[in-house]
């Protein structure tokens, strides 16, 4: 493992104070010209280089004939030109003294042919130089606080504690927008193409380090270095947690073999027990992905998997329910100390059990002060699920019903939301067991946005918030075990 | 013994497998605990070997030649007698055309419990140790669980805990619960079998049965080998 974030070949690529910027043009339609339009549009605040065979201005930017020409070296070549002039290209960086380099073209490993000793020799001049680099055939980074953005794609929503390393970079652009409203984002995501110099291992140790980064989300097809990548989750996953999404071989591409364990051993089996051995919870989908990590970044550390619901109606309660126990998690019976102290705030109509129902109660604060405070504190369990529906238009309603002015209505609503808004979020501050939310409404409806804009996980639907719990807890045991395989460890070293 | 001392001689015989009586040696080098076997090569040689383990016992064609017995006519299992022993042997040499090593008298192993452990080799992670459910319904329910070596004993015991039907492993129809510190053990030293002998490509103890005292035992096993290692 690396000792600091700065120790890391990715810190400069991530983080460049100048970038070299080879096939930006001022034809609107080339891929270069198009990233750096993404460098642009997010404000990158260093210098930026075009180097420009014919061109004197790129995109209102001096351009330079050659990388050799510049004023000074450039912490980070971005290359975006045909494969073939590609290994040129870094060669010129490598006399120029740039040690680092993301290199964006495609047309190499990946198509085979040809394309594999294009990729040899890259490599060869990057060694020979000692450059470090991303790629080839990536979309580079995104590291938002950094104003960084080297991906096609324009970037959306805000930075976010999300660190992401991907073998597809769609799934690092295709998610900006995805993200944003869920009021996630990523901290720093790389896209890592075909590893041909840095790998998915070191993007690992990247995010590990970094500060800003509270959760390491992985999609992977196949892993190069298999015995140092399972190392460094291991040290990593005790202080992080990781979450990947492995969509590799089917069993059909098993290798055949005289044993029934090679018969046997097809890549997603393998990968499971990998994945499971390095303390990684693996993720179902790219969503499911997203949602995990959503809930280890936002929630402290789950201790168990005792689980309270509640609803202020039966349906929504008793499908969560349903959906914690296909998730495997428990709902416990509330203790009598609880119940006793819900008693006064749950109507005769409801239910003092798990789920507990609220269904009309007389004061609506009640439901967002009260009752959770009472439930966060029940020592028989170790989550709360909390429903949300949507109080502001009944509250609308009631006001109008009562015969308020309209412009008051507003006003007043605004007021109460801000309430219960208020009152979650000193609950969700100051209570040390997870505070996980779901919902039907739509994630702009104020309440809702105001929580999760503030941090708190509400998913959509139950089965979201029940399959994320279960993730959660699932990491508590995966971390713990590999914390006692330490001590283990490091007690038959001492004896 | 050591390893070696298996490898070496098979490897030059051109076997592309040991035996399973040269496997179960193999296995019980690291420990791993397997039946009590003896080899024969005639009908006395059978039947006083079945009197030293005791009856029942099971009698199996044994040739590095054979990787999968069981269908193909070369197993006599629970043999009670003398006349049983001698029969088996007659059928045995009769229904394989192959040359073999001798024919294997073992112990008859009780218990309806089977594991299957195995290595293999991935070209990313090394050498990886499986455990399932094992016996005849191996492929049917496919509840097999890999880890990459070396691991420790928390690791081994996470493993038996991935399985589904992991309940077979506790206190089941009167008999008692496996011995995990056993189990783990035997699925580490399948590990270090993978680290340390380059020779050995692939290996299968199936079935690894739990008698009904809790302990396993290796009933068969394979031991494949790696020729273009030097």
């Amino acid at each position: 493992m690396i000792e600091s974030i700065e120790a890391s070949p990715l810190y400069p690529i991530a983080n460049p104070k100048s970038i070299a910027l080879f096939g930006a043009s001022n034809n609107v339609t080339s891929m270069g010209t198009s990233l750096l339009d993404s460098v642009l549009d997010l404000g990158f605040e260093g210098e930026i280089y075009p180097i420009h065979p014919k061109e004197n201005r790129v995109q209102n930017l001096k351009a330079y004939r050659s990388v050799l020409d510049l004023p000074n070296v450039p912490d980070l070549a971005l290359i975006v030109l045909p494969t073939r002039i590609v290994s040129e290209a870094m060669d010129a960086c490598g006399r120029k003294g740039i040690r680092h380099a993301i290199v964006i073209s495609g047309g190499f490993k990946e198509v085979g042919g040809e394309g594999i000793n294009l990729e040899k020799e890259l490599v060869a001049v990057a060694n020979k130089y000692g450059m470090r680099f991303l790629g080839p055939n990536c979309i580079g980074v995104a590291n938002p606080r950094h104003k960084l953005n080297t991906t096609f794609m324009a970037f959306q929503g805000a930075p976010g504690f999300i660190g992401m390393a991907s073998q597809s970079g769609s799934f690092v652009t295709q998610m900006f927008s995805y993200l944003s409203d869920y009021a996630l984002g990523f901290s720093t995501a790389f896209s890592v193409g075909n590893e041909a110099n840095i790998d998915i291992v070191d993007c690992m140790e990247y995010l590990s380090a970094s500060p800003d980064t509270r959760v390491i989300a992985l999609y992977i097809e196949g892993i190069r270095r298999g015995r140092a990548f399972v190392e460094t989750a291991r040290s990593i996953v005790p202080k992080k947690p990781i979450v990947a999404l492995y969509v590799g071989g089917s069993e059909a591409g098993s290798r055949a073999g005289l044993s029934h364990t090679g018969a046997l051993a097809g890549p997603d089996r393998l990968y499971e027990g990998i994945f499971r051995q390095s303390g990684i919870i693996r993720a179902r989908s790219v969503m499911e992905m997203f949602d995990i990590c959503w809930m280890l970044g936002s929630v402290p550390r789950t201790k168990g998997r005792r689980v309270v619901i509640q609803t202020n109606s039966g349906g929504p309660g008793a499908e969560a329910a349903d959906a914690c126990g296909r998730a495997g998690l428990e709902l416990p019976s509330l203790s009598p100390e609880t119940i006793k102290r819900l008693s006064p705030f749950i109507p005769r109509t409801g239910s003092i059990s798990n789920p507990v129902d609220f269904t009309f109660g007389k004061n609506l604060i009640d439901y967002f002060s009260e009752i959770p405070k009472a439930l966060l504190d029940e020592k028989n369990t170790d989550i709360l699920l909390f429903y949300f529906f949507m109080p502001s238009r009944r509250l609308e309603r009631m006001m109008k019903q009562v015969g308020l002015p309209p412009d008051q209505i507003t006003e007043k609503t605004t007021k109460l939301v801000d309430a219960y808004s208020e009152s979650i979020m000193r609950l969700f501050e100051n209570h040390d067991k997870p505070f996980v939310g779901y919902t039907f409404q739509n994630l702009k409806d104020p309440l809702v946005r105001i929580l999760i804009e503030r941090g708190i996980p509400i998913f959509p639907g139950p089965q979201r918030a029940a399959r994320a719990i279960e993730a959660a807890y699932r990491y508590t045991r995966l971390r713990g075990k590999i914390l006692a395989a330490v001590s283990q460890e490091a007690g038959v070293g001492q004896s | 013994m050591r390893a070696d001392d298996l490898i070496r001689p098979a490897l030059d015989r051109g076997q592309p497998a040991l035996s399973e009586y040269e496997s179960k040696k193999l296995l019980s080098l690291y420990g791993i605990p397997v039946a009590r076997e003896k080899l024969s090569r005639s009908a006395d040689e059978a039947v006083s070997a079945a009197a030293d383990l005791g009856f029942p016992v099971v009698l199996k064609a044994c040739s590095p030649e054979l990787m999968h017995k069981s269908e193909r006519g070369c197993i006599e299992l629970n043999l009670r007698s003398e006349g049983d022993v001698r029969k088996a042997y007659g059928r045995i040499i009769s229904s394989v055309d192959l040359e073999l090593e001798g024919v294997l008298v073992q112990e008859m192993v009780s218990g309806q419990r089977e594991l299957v452990v195995g290595l293999t080799r991935d070209p990313q992670f090394g050498p990886c140790v499986m455990l399932g459910i094992g016996g005849m319904m191996t492929e049917v329910f496919e509840d097999i669980v890999f880890r990459m070596a070396p691991f420790g004993k928390i690791e081994a015991k996470d493993m038996s805990e991935e399985l589904r039907f992991k309940a077979i492993l506790g206190a089941f129809r009167g008999q008692k619960p496996v011995d995990m510190d056993l189990l783990c053990r035997t699925l580490i030293a399948v590990g270090q079998i993978g680290l340390e002998l380059d020779t050995v490509s692939e290996l299968d103890i199936n079935p690894m049965i739990i008698t009904p005292e809790g302990r396993v035992v290796a009933a068969d096993a394979l031991v494949v080998l790696r020729r273009d290692v030097k």
